[in-house]
């Protein structure tokens, strides 16, 4: 990941992600069907108040949006090799996102993806970089332990990355040094663009620090609910965004460096660790060990202190011969608070004057790992990854498709073949465990890259687990979730063909019910720019739904619907409806749908999350515990 | 420029009474705004379109943050919904001038009323304000109106200040931009961010978050050129086109209040109905907000989006000269 290497600027502030978290909820919605759960007798209205019934018992944004944007973000510092330094002429630049958050798994927390189009850091006028969207950004490494402390989903942290290709910026320097720096590297022939990586943490909702996760709920979550409740019943829009503090930095994008996640050598809690500290990623430049902290190590409590583990020391083991290359050390003022919200979690320490270049030639050949002066090894290096390019994968039912994915050895590209073991799961919503429905034993190509064959034959929502190998057992722990500090992995949403929907006559009637109610159902919010049920307003708005509804536009802002759940067969009864002219102003009122989805089994109460005997978290509890607090 | 009257401050109802005034000044300033931006066409402008929208959420956090400095002072916030064309509430004028507000859709007339309403404040009268005890009214542009409050409310004791009363917040919308005022500091606070996202400083076009105050935003789209950081003094030129076009507008009428709906195609004057009864509404639940009835803010900004789609169908329906049309006339018809 080359945010390790220089020049780097890092930006801070503040997220907000506003999500409709109705379909976190298999009664509700099934995800499989990319069906909202309405039972045949059940109104639109019905389910909306549904919903909002649900919020009392922890469905905390019925009226979201799915939008989700930077606030009070801006540059920070810039790093040219001498540190972070705030007087570069960036700095206080204000940084802006807008986009929209969705989970390809509607039900899991392993998949979050912000389709966005363009991400702005500055003005027009100033010193500024406009980035227009290359691939949507993919949250990836969630740190289900950082903040323990947090209410509901608060307790976790994630990674978010993506790529922007060279030829769509602009980078307008104005005086800026590290823009000129930057400008100036993009014309270096390994350079494809730039890489933007930020971690999101100490997650807020009910704009409350102060709720905390318990069983039964406290008296002030019980009472923030109730608010809620109060004001969803009394109608207009009433969004209830959660927020996140965020760091970031921004690097070159080089040949070979994976978009979505990092792809520097990756240093992976160790089974043995006393203490836990999440999944960091290391490179050596120019004479400096880069260690990306973001995600890592966790605050103490809401005053956002950072664990004190000592001094950290980054170490080369030999496997072969055990011996040791004392690559770095740093202390607790190197990754404490302030530093961390200074370069954004990246520590770079001067690699040991005492090494020869015969002792760093072995370094970098050799298994890396973080040491603390207190706890002992922290992590340990995983040589091989193999990483996905398409982490993410939307495919309509029909022939099988392709997920991709890299192979890497100590953070490079490697062109070899190996053998990969590759397990597909599914989320059993009966047992709460991750089923394995799928083994495939394969082989990356001599370019070191493993396509795998992704079924599209039904309706379905699963994920790839590549481990590296030949006939290798899964996880002992598989079935409590993905350890996503440990795993790389794929998600596959396949969404069915619907043909039996697209073969209807395009009636209002049969549009409404077969398709516009799903997402006037699930997203009320859409009463703010159309009334899905009103079809001399649907109709009226022709041009635009037929451009924002377009497969053409799936990776944008705007694309609807947002959560991207639209079957083929859907889409064309509606493109059928919209080629017509205006239907009968009889046909107006709102029908009740009479579509069967088959409701899932309610998830079943369960504890609240926990640790395993080991010290590691229980990634499966931690990850329900995240959507359905209360598990209602 | 809006130059607003400015009494002696003695008291914290003279103060609220300022207030008063604030709240309804940018309120004041919002359909003027909202007029124009609404008359882009889709799909075009993007550069003025975004310029516009920024400026416009800003005057709603701001009419909040005023609202909230009210509130804390033990004051009920109330809209009056102005009448167009027409002064703003308590503006006296300027060398004689009291300027009067237009609903222009967008074009250079229209920006140039938003750059003088915007106005910065004259560096060389700002520090005669430095003072709590005027003893005489005086013209002031809306800058300066808020500095003089400051130096009162910075005279208060704390115990002027009421905790949590009536307060909006970021919880719901406009993250990280509405604050809960709760003292003296935090009304600073707000005064700041008014006034910087206005007016921006005298030294510079940027506000205190390094973003273009409106002022600038205006001149931008008025010249169609953007403003451009340069080595020398005084920091910024006039650089390249910011992409303006404003032949791309609906032939939206100036001042659709003056118009004779009598005389109007039924079809349009169902559509203007359909405005006055969105805007009407949003206004109530406004009011409702503004004084503690916190569900009430969430039914204020669907009636704002429902009085955008009323909009939206008012811009394309033809007026009896067919080559015209009206946009939303943002009249307030009190049940």
């Amino acid at each position: 990941m080359s945010i390790l290497q220089l020049p780097r600027i890092h930006f801070r502030g503040q997220m907000s992600w506003d999500p409709i978290v109705t379909n976190n909820y298999p009664n509700f919605y099934n995800e499989d069907t990319a069906q909202p759960a309405l039972t045949p007798s059940e109104s639109m209205n019905q389910f909306r108040q549904a919903a909002i019934e649900a919020a009392k018992g922890g469905n905390w944004n019925p009226h979201g949006t799915h939008r989700s944007a930077f606030f009070d973000t801006s540059v920070t510092a810039v790093d040219l090799g001498h540190g972070p330094v705030t007087t570069d002429k960036l700095c206080g630049a204000p940084a802006v996102l807008n986009a929209m958050l969705v989970d390809l798994e509607p039900y899991g927390s392993c998949s979050s993806q912000l389709f966005f189009d363009t991400l702005r850091f500055g003005i027009d006028g100033g010193c500024r970089i406009v980035a227009p969207r290359n691939e949507r950004f993919t949250a990836r490494y969630i740190n289900f332990n950082r903040n323990p402390f947090g209410f509901t989903a608060g307790g976790a942290s994630v990674n978010w990355q993506t790529t922007f290709a060279t030829a769509g910026l602009t980078i307008n320097s104005h005086g800026s040094d590290v823009l000129h720096a930057l400008q100036q590297a993009l014309h270096e022939p390994d350079a494809l663009g730039l890489v933007v990586a930020f971690n999101a943490y100490r997650t807020i909702y009910f704009d409350d620090p102060t709720l905390q996760n318990s069983k039964p709920p406290s008296i002030p979550v019980q009472n923030q609910r109730e608010m809620l409740y109060q004001k969803l019943l009394a109608g207009g829009f009433q969004p209830n965004p959660a927020r996140s503090l965020i760091v970031g930095t921004i690097g070159v994008w080089r040949k070979g460096e994976a978009t979505h996640e990092p792809s520097d050598r990756a240093l992976l809690p160790d089974a043995n660790a006393k203490a836990f500290v999440a999944t960091a990623h290391a490179r050596i430049d120019r004479g400096h060990v880069n260690l990306d902290l973001s995600n890592s190590i966790s605050e103490t409590g809401a005053a956002l202190i950072k664990q004190d583990l000592g001094t950290l020391q980054v170490v080369a083991v030999d496997a072969a011969s055990k011996k040791e290359y004392q690559l770095a050390s740093f202390n607790y003022p190197q990754y404490d608070r302030h530093a961390y919200e200074a370069s954004a979690g990246i520590v770079s320490v001067p690699l040991n004057p005492a090494l020869s270049a015969a002792d760093l030639a072995h370094a970098e050949l050799a298994d890396w790992q973080l040491r603390s002066s207190k706890e002992g090894l922290l992590l340990s290096e995983s040589a091989t990854r193999i990483i996905p390019q398409s982490p993410n994968l939307y495919l309509d039912q029909g022939p099988a498709g392709n997920t991709k994915l890299q192979l890497y050895l100590h953070g490079k590209p490697v062109q070899k073949i190996s053998d990969v073991t590759v397990y597909q799961v599914k989320t059993n919503l009966q047992t709460e465990e991750l089923d394995i429905i799928g083994t495939q034993e394969l082989k990356t190509n001599a370019q070191g890259q493993l396509v795998i064959s992704a079924d599209a034959s039904t309706g379905n929502v699963y994920g790839y687990l590549p481990l590296l190998g030949k006939n290798l057992p899964p996880p002992p722990d598989l079935k409590d979730g993905i350890d996503t500090q440990t795993y790389t992995y794929a998600y596959v949403r396949v969404l069915p063909a619907d043909s039996a929907t697209a073969a209807l006559p395009p009636t209002w009637d049969n549009v409404y019910k077969n398709v516009l109610i799903n997402w006037n159902a699930m997203a009320p919010c859409m009463d703010n720019w159309l009334d899905l049920a009103n079809p001399v307003q649907v109709h009226n708005y022709t041009s635009i739904l037929q451009r924002l509804t377009d497969p053409k536009a799936f990776e944008s802002y705007l694309f609807m619907p947002v959560t991207r759940d639209m079957t083929v067969g859907q889409r064309s009864l509606l493109n059928n409806f919209l080629k017509q002219a205006l239907p009968h102003p009889a046909d107006l009122a709102e029908k009740v749908s009479t579509r069967t989805v088959a409701a899932a089994a309610p998830v079943s109460a369960s504890t609240a999350p926990q640790q395993q005997p080991n010290g590691k978290p229980n990634f499966v509890e931690l990850s329900r515990s995240l959507r359905n607090v209360d598990n209602e | 420029m809006i130059r607003l009257q400015l009494n002696p401050i003695a008291s914290i109802a003279d103060a609220q009474a300022m207030l008063q005034t604030a709240i309804n000044v940018e309120f004041g300033t919002l359909p003027p705004y909202l007029y124009a931006q609404l008359s882009i066409l889709p799909g075009s402008n993007a550069p003025a379109m975004a310029r516009l929208q920024t400026i416009t959420h800003q005057e709603m956090i701001h009419l909040c943050l005023g609202a909230n400095i009210l509130n804390s002072l033990g004051g009920s916030p109330k809209l009056v919904a102005p009448v167009y064309p027409g002064p703003l509430p308590g503006d006296i004028g300027f060398d004689g001038k009291v300027l009067t507000l237009h609903l222009l859709p967008f074009g250079k007339d229209a920006m140039k009323q938003g750059m003088d309403i915007e106005m910065p404040v004259d560096p060389i009268d700002f520090p005669q304000l430095k003072t709590a005890t005027l003893t005489a009214t005086k013209a002031v542009t809306i800058g300066q109106f808020y500095e003089a409050l400051d130096v009162y409310l910075k005279s208060l004791p704390a115990s002027a200040w009421q905790m949590n009363r009536n307060q909006i917040s970021d919880a719901q919308f406009f993250p990280g931009q509405i604050f809960a005022v709760n003292n003296y500091a935090d009304a600073h606070r707000a005064i700041q961010v008014i006034v910087s996202e206005g007016e921006a400083t005298s030294t510079s076009p940027l506000d205190f978050s390094n973003e273009l105050a409106h002022f600038y935003r205006f001149e931008e789209i008025y010249r169609n050129q953007v403003l451009t950081s340069i080595p020398a003094n005084p920091g910024y030129a006039w650089g390249a086109p910011l992409g303006v076009d404003f032949a791309k507008s609906y032939p939206a009428v100036n001042d659709p209040q003056l118009l004779d709906y009598s005389k109007q195609p039924e079809a349009a004057r169902a559509a203007q109905q359909a405005c006055t009864v969105a805007y009407t509404a949003m206004v109530d639940s406004l009011n409702l907000a503004l004084n503690g009835d916190a569900a009430q803010l969430g039914i204020a900004v669907r009636r704002m989006f429902d009085l955008r789609m009323a909009a939206i169908h008012v811009l394309q329906t033809p007026l009896a000269d067919k080559s015209k049309v009206a946009g939303p006339a943002f009249i307030y018809h009190a049940a």
